[in-house]
């Protein structure tokens, strides 16, 4: 597991030169729909578990990605705000922090990876987590759903996957679907460009761009250089690497 | 010093039918472990927003009654207060039952427990900054003190058990704030958050371990028949009033931290909210209020059964204190973004109470009880009346 971080760590460095890129996304608030086709995207992509209604309610299904809205007036002098909320990949994460047993780490291009064989199903990582960005797998899932090696990510594919069994009594969370960007870096293709993640490649108004915020060509740098965003709750300093443009 | 101790004999019908009833309890509650942890833990109460249910609260209630119970002990071993010692064998065994049921109860909440063995690779596979993992390190070493602990007072080496209990005692005040820590250093949960939850756990420690001390030693002499000088019990009383006023400070100060303002509204709703009658009819009127009425009135403080009934409070009360905690600390929503947040992600979680995890978290109790009914009829923990029977 760890020379295989390692091996992509270098392969990165060879790709960018002495650099490592530092991952970020930018979202638009001003496009979002919130049509929730990145919630979905995430789903299939990462082949995240499906839950009922009553499992909802009682916030016992699994999201990688949820898009929430906050409403503030009265009405008739309403706004909602359409907010997608992925994990938030801070640079001072502190579910990194508590987790005690390194199964949760932050990679050296800034993507934070929960690794399924090391956690222990503590949950601290759950309490730290100023997003709820983090779903702890309560249930046995269905095999047609969930254990297929052919759904994404396949490993004839896309090389392979860290956690090749997913199992209940673990804590999920988004990737930054870091099997696309790896797998992009290893056929020479541009992250950002011809490679995205899942739900940015869904996205029907493109509101999300992703990319190296380190570089300054990128288009997530022009954006943040141009435009007026904000950071999720920015008092707790968790730098996190997740950017809102303002409407 | 002229007292000597005995086991219990175990042979009467009574002894016998607590042993059953326990060990059936046990099996029960083993078997509905292995249902959660077969069919995943949708069978207990825990969500992803309160991830952590009853067993985690049972664990931080027994590590508060084990540091109490073993703190205590270290009055005859290390300060040499005679008057404690039939009691303080007694002290140190229930400490060591005591953790080990809270280890098993971090067991048993962790959704893989075949990987508990990860939480004590100290430095090699652990992130040693996690609260998790440093108290896995003050638990472990805890343990294993005690029992060298009251292996040195089974086998009467003085000097030998001053010395432990020295570092008994120094440890035992180092896990339970390690405990408060696990909570404490959690900014992220404006009501986990406070640099006083260390100490807050200290002090509800030394609170309901002197408590259930104190109902375990009455009980177990009535049982046995044993005469018990009520001396001890009513000068175990001034100290539990004692312990009781120092936690009230503490808590009415991180109470009052966090209701000042801004960022009150996480408080308001504790103090307020679905949780409120946790907060005020268990932690303020049975752990706190009740007791400190009891134990100050010039009359009921100085019967047998009014000590009783304000350790029973105590002891009841102090598990509502840890519930007040765990669950409406995780249950308040998080503010990703001022407003009001809509649906499921702004609303406060529920904690329904399943049939498995209550009986999951009975087993822990009577497993814990079966260990003590051995304990009893294997070692020698209760002093032999000086008159003889």
């Amino acid at each position: 597991m760890d020379s295989e971080v390692g091996s992509i760590a270098s392969e990165l460095q060879k790709h960018k030169g002495d650099k490592m890129p530092r991952w970020g996304m930018v979202i638009d608030l001003d496009k979002c729909v919130g049509c929730q086709a990145c919630t979905i995207a995430c789903k299939a992509e990462n082949n995240v578990p499906h839950g009922s209604p009553e499992e909802q309610r009682l916030r016992r299904e699994i999201y990688w990605n949820k898009v929430i809205a906050v409403t503030n007036g009265k009405y008739p002098q309403v706004h909602t705000q359409l907010i997608p909320m992925p994990c938030m990949h801070c640079d001072q994460a502190p579910c990194v922090t508590v987790c005690p047993a390194k199964a949760t780490y932050r990679r050296g291009d800034g993507i934070i990876v929960q690794d399924f064989r090391r956690c222990i199903g503590c949950k601290y990582c759950i309490v730290a987590c100023p997003y709820g960005a983090r779903s702890f797998n309560s249930k046995e899932q269905e095999k047609k759903e969930y254990h297929r090696n052919d759904l994404p990510p396949d490993r004839s594919v896309w090389g392979l996957w860290p956690f090749p069994t997913r199992t209940h009594g673990v804590v999920e969370k988004c990737t930054f679907c870091f099997h696309r960007i790896d797998q992009g870096i290893r056929e020479g293709k541009k992250i950002g460009v011809d490679v995205v993640p899942a739900c940015i490649e869904d996205c029907p108004t493109g509101a999300r761009i992703f990319g190296d915020l380190d570089d300054t060509r990128s288009e997530v740098s022009s954006l943040l250089a141009s435009r007026d965003w904000i950071r999720l709750r920015e008092e707790l300093d968790t730098k996190s690497k997740v950017y809102y443009l303002l409407k | 010093m002229g007292l000597t101790f005995s086991r219990i004999e175990g042979h009467s019908r009574n002894f016998k039918i607590l042993l059953v009833l326990f060990a059936a309890f046990t099996m029960i509650g083993f078997i509905c472990f292995m249902v959660s942890y077969i069919s995943g833990h949708h069978v207990l109460g825990s969500s992803s927003i309160i991830p952590w249910g009853m067993p985690i609260t049972i664990t931080i209630y027994l590590i508060g009654l084990s540091a109490g119970s073993l703190i205590l002990s270290s009055l005859t071993y290390v300060f040499g207060k005679e008057e404690y010692r039939p009691i303080s064998r007694m002290a140190v065994f229930l400490a060591i039952i005591l953790i080990f049921g809270a280890m098993i109860g971090i067991a048993l909440d962790l959704g893989r427990p075949e990987k508990s063995w990860r939480l004590f690779m100290f430095f090699v596979l652990n992130n040693m900054r996690s609260m998790f993992a440093v108290n896995g390190i003050l638990y472990g070493g805890y343990f294993l003190i005690g029992i060298v602990y009251l292996g040195a007072i089974f086998a009467e080496k003085y000097k030998f058990i001053k010395m432990m209990g020295m570092i008994a005692v120094f440890w035992a005040a180092l896990v339970h704030m390690g405990t408060g820590a696990i909570f404490g250093f959690i900014a992220t949960r404006p009501i986990y958050f406070s640099p006083i939850k260390p100490f807050e756990f200290l002090a509800a420690a030394m609170v309901s371990g002197l408590a259930l001390l104190m109902i375990v030693i009455v009980a177990v002499f009535k049982f046995t028949k044993k005469r018990l000088n009520q001396e001890i019990i009513f000068s175990l009383s001034r100290l539990l009033l004692l312990f009781i006023i120092v936690l009230t400070v503490m808590v009415l100060v991180d109470k009052l931290t966090h209701l000042y303002s801004p960022d009150r509204e996480p408080i308001l709703w504790l103090l307020t909210g679905p949780y409120s009658w946790v907060f005020w009819g268990l932690q303020v009127g049975l752990a706190y209020f009740l007791p400190i009425v009891i134990l100050s009135h010039p009359k009921s403080g100085k019967t047998l059964k009014g000590v009783m009934v304000a350790a029973f409070s105590v002891v009841i009360g102090i598990f509502g204190e840890r519930f007040a905690l765990v669950i409406p600390g995780t249950a308040y929503p998080l503010p990703f973004y001022p407003g009001k947040i809509e649906g499921i992600w702004g609303a406060a979680g529920s904690f329904p109470i399943t049939p498995i995890e209550s009986f999951m978290s009975l087993g822990i109790f009577t497993l814990m009880g079966l260990f003590f009914l051995l304990g009893l009829k294997n070692l020698e923990l209760l002093p032999v009346d000086e008159e003889g029977e």
